[in-house]
């Protein structure tokens, strides 16, 4: 699931004919009072993070005064508003509010159908609100969301004449967005009946990230889903691999980009990549109490290509710090002789010096078909000799494992630890 | 396509290239060995006792290779040294 921005969504918005305030983004204050004197006072600034909950944690600021705008605005940049860095602000004509309502469509995945929702109980708060005020409508993606769809949802919550065929149509080009762009959500709280008719005042629009290939235009950052914070450089490379290649698939996630959190908790940052989700958590789990902090997330199933193990061994290992690799698979129908290949040369780029050859403990753990043939590679090309290398087979559970690696690593470790005392 | 340089491009991006000019002095032809082990791409085969391509270079840039990477680690290991498998990672090669 891809986020996006709220002043990524409003463009969409505009773009389809759903009405927004008039707003521009700034990155400093002096370009805020700019715009803000552009737009005409009294303005709203709103933080532009991927979170929710903006209003009540103080990323969203009316402003009546140009010194006001480079007040707060000055304060909001650089702050931290849910725990996420706030790099720019949206600067938006503040709109005189008659009501607000609540409008989404999202994917239910108990009916497997698109749902449309709408509430008289916008705002703040509205999942407090109460069921009375909730009126919820599936709709039959075959037969597609029509306006009398759309009319129907609304005349339950009371709504007549113009009014009706107004929010009516914001909902029909709610669904539109929904399907062009392939959203899991997409959501507008408050939309709020002003003196322009209904505005969108905000946006919240997730995008099935399986469709990132075909929505171009949106120019989303190729990078795996990482909460809300922006994919680094790494997951954005990661991101490219699966999105040139459908063959297998490669999910690299920076669980812990800057090692702060590693270093805080006490253990030590290792890479980290498994062939399926199940057994990467698992290992994970082994890894952790005995002093391990996989850095990454990264699961590589699906039968990948050889390329693909290739490309993403490599930017684990771009990974500057860590004192560690694990790699495991799980008992699979996936070729690991092609999981090898990728592998080994990646290593031979990364150590070039030494064929291959790691300066930090590495286990590789092959279960599954052609597993093999993947460790007997791993011998030919002098890979398994490395007195820092373990390479394993089927006969080793995740534990095992786990303590194979701990004990490679604390023998690599006094060794280090040794040669840099001069011992 | 140099006259000694057999070069084609892979699906995902990236290309292979094998210098012709080493292969002919090659006993073990490994990296037409592992092409056409089971399941894999069988892309290459020996033409006058020199890799070449059994199919088009459209049919191998649709995915016609595997990219199993096998014929540049088998013939870095068996053979003269002469594939030279490039793979570029955008944002990361940039």
């Amino acid at each position: 699931m891809v986020k996006l921005y709220e002043h990524e969504g409003k463009e969409i918005f505009q773009k389809y004919g759903i009405d927004i305030p008039p707003g521009v983004l700034a990155f400093t204050p002096e370009e805020a009072k700019e715009k803000a004197v552009e737009i005409g006072l009294p303005v709203v600034i709103k933080a532009q993070i991927y979170s929710g909950k903006r209003g009540k944690s103080g990323g969203i600021i009316f402003a009546e005064t140009e010194n006001a705008v480079v007040e707060e605005t000055r304060k909001l940049l650089g702050s931290k508003i849910n725990g996420i860095n706030v790099e720019k602000v949206l600067i938006e004509k503040k709109s005189e509010i008659k009501k607000e309502y609540y409008a989404a469509v999202l994917s239910n995945p108990n009916t497997r159908k698109p749902v449309v929702i709408l509430s008289d109980a916008g705002g703040i708060d509205v999942e407090d609100s109460g069921s009375e005020h909730v009126e919820h409508q599936d709709v039959d993606i075959m037969k597609g969301y029509h306006s009398y769809d759309a009319r129907n949802l609304s005349k339950k919550l009371g709504f007549a004449g113009k009014e009706l065929m107004a929010i009516s149509a914001v909902l029909n080009k709610m669904y539109d967005i929904y399907r062009h762009h392939d959203c899991k959500l997409i959501e507008i709280n408050p939309l709020a009946l002003t003196e322009r008719g209904f505005s969108a005042l905000d946006s919240k629009i997730d995008i099935d990230d399986d469709s990132i290939y075909r929505q171009k235009d949106l120019n989303i950052d190729p990078g795996e889903d990482v909460g809300d914070r922006e994919p680094t450089c790494l997951e954005n490379a990661a991101g490219e691999i699966d999105n040139n290649d459908h063959r297998g698939s490669a999910h690299f996630v920076q669980i812990d980009p800057t090692f702060e959190y590693s270093k805080e908790i006490n253990k030590v940052p290792i890479g980290f990549d498994g062939v399926g989700t199940g057994v990467s958590l698992v290992m994970m789990d082994e890894l952790v109490p005995l002093g391990f902090y996989p850095v990454n997330f990264c699961d590589t199933s699906g039968n990948p290509t050889a390329s693909k193990l290739y490309r993403v061994t490599r930017i684990i290992f771009e990974q500057k710090g860590i004192q560690g690799y694990v790699f495991i698979s799980c008992i699979s129908s996936q070729q690991l002789d092609n999981t090898a290949r990728g592998i080994i040369k990646a290593l031979k780029e990364i150590y070039p010096k030494t064929g291959g050859v790691p300066d930090v403990p590495c286990i590789f753990v092959f279960r599954g078909a052609w597993d093999q043939d993947a460790i007997k590679m791993f011998d030919e090309h002098g890979i398994s000799d490395c007195e820092w290398v373990q390479v394993a087979g089927r006969d080793v559970t995740e534990k095992e494992a786990a303590i194979l690696f701990s004990d490679l690593y604390h023998k690599w470790k006094e060794s280090t630890d040794s040669k840099e005392m001069g011992v | 396509m140099g006259a000694n340089v057999l070069e084609f491009e892979v699906f995902s991006g990236g290309k292979v290239e094998i210098n012709l000019s080493k292969c002919k002095q090659c006993e073990s032809k490994a990296c037409v060995d592992v092409c056409n082990s089971p399941n894999m791409g069988k892309v290459l085969e020996l033409k006058d006792g020199i890799p070449a391509l059994q199919k088009s270079l459209e049919d191998i840039k649709r995915g016609g290779c595997t990219e199993c990477l096998g014929c540049e680690l088998d013939c870095d290991l068996y053979g003269e040294q002469a594939i030279k498998i490039t793979l570029p990672i955008k944002e990361l090669d940039e």
